[in-house]
């Protein structure tokens, strides 16, 4: 039931997500969190003058985040073992922000 | 645009083109637009990201946008009043969609 859901979700939603911390100098961590997901409403529309493309991009974001610090096991003595990532606790459909975004897309 | 099921599909649209020329010659056409909703997410950047943005890109956003992937050109027949004259005039019309890359929007 949850596949289908997913499958025909239209929107920006908070949702779970595990990756693995990894630094130089220390050991690996996994970490569970939330994350942005979903299928934000976008549209590419001829128009007569230039540049003839009316377009409206918008990709799922973070729109409020908590700053989270995790501490990786087996550090060298001289490497720090905190690690900063952000936690999602809204998201919304917006433009990429290249200020504090690195913006993939295919 | 509520009735879309997920991915980028071809939307019609009415077009109507009025000319210069004391604005009394028109014509109207159905062309296509590409709507719809594409897959994006956003999470806590890789180590390499930090380090390479200097820890400004905590976020990475990978994201997909409903694009116009194939397009073509349609002639637009403008008709004039009382004239026996009409004017022609060429505009785009998608032909295909897809979700593919997003781009900064000009709007």
């Amino acid at each position: 039931a949850m596949t289908t859901t997913l499958h025909a979700f239209r929107g920006c939603a908070v949702r779970d997500f595990s990756f693995v911390a990894q630094k130089p100098g220390c050991k690996s961590l996994r970490i569970s969190t939330e994350a942005c997901w979903g299928r934000c409403h976008t549209w590419e529309k001829p128009m007569l003058e230039p540049p003839y493309v009316h377009r409206h991009h918008r990709v799922c974001t973070y729109s409020r985040s908590r700053p989270m610090t995790a501490r990786l096991p087996g550090c060298l003595p001289h490497v720090s073992p905190l690690y900063h990532y952000p936690l999602a606790l809204s998201c919304h459909c917006a433009a990429c922000s290249t200020a504090d975004t690195e913006c993939e897309t295919s | 645009h509520e009735g879309l099921a997920p991915g980028c599909h071809l939307y019609p649209f009415n077009v109507t083109i009025r000319s210069d020329r004391r604005s009394t010659c028109r014509g109207t056409h159905l062309v296509y637009a590409c709507v719809g909703y594409c897959e994006s997410s956003a999470f806590p950047s890789r180590y390499s990201v930090l380090v390479a943005s200097n820890f400004t890109h905590n976020i990475t956003s990978a994201s997909r946008c409903c694009t116009i992937s194939k397009e073509a050109k349609v002639k637009v027949r403008l008709d004039c009043p009382r004239g026996r004259h009409h004017d022609e005039i060429e505009i785009l019309t998608a032909r295909a969609c897809r979700c593919d890359m997003c781009r900064k929007s000009r709007y």
